[in-house]
């Protein structure tokens, strides 16, 4: 019995400092950023109670919603392509192909570099190096950078993101793949599952796990996108690339409405884990067993 | 809550913070703590502290001068972590500062005999609503006009424009010619205000902000005439203004791309750093049919200001002491070709030439976006305005986002004048 409790004290001393570290840097400071948001604070000096007007600003507040539907947009486009490509690019580098281990790593690439580095680069490949491309081969409609159209400089976002994400994606793909064990193909070719039917009946439903993870974790890092935005366009050309990040950041820090955006804070962080929980949800509800 | 935080922090890094934060004084001496927003002037103002600190015994100064500094000084804040002496732009942010009161009134401080009173008159303008005292000393001006390539304009025999008429001819001559009259730079938005505040000090009264704080008039009717002819100039710059920023601007500029620049002459560094040998001038942009209202937008580009929560303000004044020495503001006005604030002989960049006039005259108003709050992006607006090309979308839009914003301030000033009659 007290080597019992030896073993819980253990757990305990190693639980303890992390929930407190845990709770000092994350569940305070949002306590702390909830409670600004009932405020007019400019982040410093003086300020007033206002209750619940920042979060009824925010219903009405333009900005606020098509930074939103950017967002959302970005996300759900991006999700999409991320996960096809690396799914695909997974499948590629997981079958019998020479110099795996050297695409592998080549592909891995993009991930390791910094985010606001590759967006510096595919700003210069945007504003200069794409649009004499298009005038050399002759393409109207890249003759323009694509980042000064407010209607088309998403789509520039979308492939930096996507661009750097698919890299931890097919890593998480590649080892799903490897999980799937050579007898069920085996036993399946029997059946005369091949090919395309192979991959909808045998190999996906065995990586939903992975698929889930993937999900989850690419629409939550997109819709926090901040670091591409802040390389590539700066919210702009007139406010199209504003994600909800950096609208935060920028009019919270930098602009004097620490108080309303932090409310918005509060309101996409509501939203983030709801959207989260409900992936979950949805997609351990599909997983199959072995 | 200070003390609360602390004790929290205390039980992890407690230990390394509390060592950082404590670093004045070991040996007895003054620290204090200089934060100024310009990266641009950072030699200048290393080459100062280290001055500084070789003739002073009894005083460490320390200058940092971050990029983006506004931002670092705002997060700072939050935590009630304050330099001694912060060095901003006569813009909105200090109309916060001073509204927050973390600023402290140096009307005491002797040095301010020396400054040009117009300077002050437009710190004081920048006040949200009057407040006793004097809260900043400004440092050096910059103007704001048109750039253009000196030897271009003579072996053309191009003359500087005084009406928007002649404007609107000389850039038709240059397009005739087959060179590009201006280049923007867009892409940044905060560029998109250069020519809109040099139009904008002719073509609207310079207080338009406050008025409408008062409810005395609307920017729907004060910029209309502003925002039309605006558009009339982008057919004279680049096909896809909006593709290039500040930076690329700048550099095609240098490289003789095209003969004008509506920028300020803060670009002028920039512009050097990639051509050395370029022969700069600027002129005033003229905005109006008539040529006697042309006046230079001119404002506080740096300005001191001692914290609130400064303890030693003697050090304080003894840092102002030598930063505005003549013999260091002249270094300044010759490394970044500004307008010195304090009265006295001082020469002059040869790029400012054109708008010497104005200077000597007085003949200045200050930038129409030092009153813009920085939360309701102007610059955006503008930059959308510039794409769309609707006039009355982006007006209504001013407007509608005008009363949103400044809803606090509005109901601050309304609050003023029913007590005290009338906000200046």
């Amino acid at each position: 019995m007290k080597h019992e409790n030896d073993r819980k004290r253990t757990f305990l001393l190693i639980t303890i400092p992390i929930l407190a570290l845990f709770i000092c840097f994350n569940t305070i400071p949002l306590i702390r950023g909830a409670m600004y948001s009932f405020t007019n604070s400019r982040g410093f000096g003086s300020f007033e109670w206002v209750g619940f007007r920042n979060y009824a600003d925010l219903f009405t507040d333009s900005r606020v919603g098509k930074s939103y539907l950017f967002t959302v947009k970005l996300a759900l486009v991006t999700t999409i392509v991320v996960n096809v490509l690396s799914l695909i690019l997974a499948l590629g580098l997981n079958s019998k192909i020479r110099a795996k281990g050297f695409f592998r790593g080549a592909y891995f690439l993009p991930n390791i570099l910094g985010s606001l580095v590759v967006g510096y680069i595919f700003n210069y490949f945007f504003t200069y190096i794409l649009p004499a491309l298009a005038d050399m081969i002759g393409i109207e409609s890249l003759r323009s950078s694509i980042l000064s159209s407010p209607s088309r400089a998403w789509i520039g976002v979308m492939i930096v993101c996507a661009w750097q994400a698919i890299a931890m994606n097919t890593i998480i793909y590649i080892s799903g793949l490897q999980t799937v064990p050579e007898d069920v193909y085996e036993a399946g070719g029997l059946d005369g599952a091949t090919g395309w039917k192979r991959f909808r009946h045998l190999t996906f439903p065995l990586i939903i796990p992975f698929f889930s993870i993937n999900m989850v974790l690419s629409v939550k890092n997109f819709l926090m996108v901040f670091d591409q935005i802040v390389a590539l366009t700066k919210g702009g050309p007139s406010q199209s690339t504003e994600s909800i990040s950096y609208l935060i950041y920028n009019n919270g820090m930098a602009g004097g409405q620490f108080g309303f955006q932090s409310a918005n804070a509060v309101v996409f962080f509501i939203v983030i884990v709801v959207i989260s929980v409900a992936q979950m949800k949805f997609s351990s509800s599909k997983e199959e067993q072995l | 809550m200070k003390g609360k935080r602390v004790k929290c922090l205390g039980l992890a890094f407690g230990c390394a913070l509390s060592l950082l934060g404590c670093a004045s004084s070991a040996d007895g001496k003054v620290e204090i703590e200089i934060v100024q927003y310009k990266p641009e002037a950072a030699n200048y103002f290393k080459t100062v502290e280290d001055e500084f600190n070789a003739t002073h015994d009894d005083i460490h100064l320390t200058i940092s001068s971050p990029n983006d500094a506004t931002t670092i000084l705002k997060t700072r804040f939050i935590r009630e972590d304050y330099p001694d002496i912060i060095g901003i732009g006569g813009d909105i942010n200090y109309s916060y500062f001073v509204d927050a009161e973390i600023l402290s009134d140096i009307s005491d401080y002797q040095g301010i005999a020396n400054i040009n009173p117009g300077y002050l008159e437009i710190a004081e303008s920048l006040e949200l609503v009057p407040v006793e005292g004097t809260y900043i000393l400004p440092y050096v001006a910059n103007a704001a006009g048109v750039l253009y390539n000196r030897d271009m304009f003579e072996e053309h025999g191009w003359q500087i424009p005084e009406t928007w008429e002649e404007m609107l001819n000389l850039c038709g001559e240059i397009q005739a010619e087959g060179i590009l009259p201006f280049y923007f730079g867009f892409k940044d938005t905060w560029t998109c205000l250069a020519p809109w505040n040099a139009m904008a000090v002719e073509l609207s009264p310079s207080d338009t902000a406050k008025q409408v704080n008062k409810g005395a008039t609307t920017f729907t009717s004060e910029y209309r005439e502003l925002a039309e002819k605006y558009m009339q100039l982008l057919p004279y710059g680049p096909n896809d203004p909006f593709a290039y920023g500040y930076n690329d601007a700048c550099t095609a500029f240098a490289r003789g791309e095209s003969a004008m620049y509506p920028i300020g002459s803060y670009a002028t560094p920039q512009i050097l750093s990639v051509n050395p040998d370029l022969n700069i001038d600027s002129f005033v942009m003229p905005a109006s049919d008539n040529k006697e209202d042309r006046t230079l937008n001119s404002g506080i580009d740096l300005g001191f200001c001692v914290m609130e929560g400064c303890r030693n303000k003697e050090a304080a004044y003894e840092v102002l002491d030598f930063l505005y020495a003549d013999e260091n503001l002249q270094k300044y006005i010759d490394d970044q070709n500004a307008v010195p604030c304090k009265t006295g002989d001082f020469r002059l960049a040869s790029m400012l030439d054109g708008m010497l006039p104005f200077i000597e005259e007085g003949n200045m108003t200050d930038y129409q976006d030092h009153y813009y709050p920085s939360e309701m992006s102007v610059d955006a607006l503008l930059q959308t305005f510039l794409i769309e090309k609707d006039v009355d979308d982006f007006l209504t839009t001013f407007d509608t986002n005008w009363q949103r914003y400044n809803r606090d301030i509005i109901r601050m000033v309304q609050a003023y004048e029913a007590a005290h009659g009338n906000a200046n």
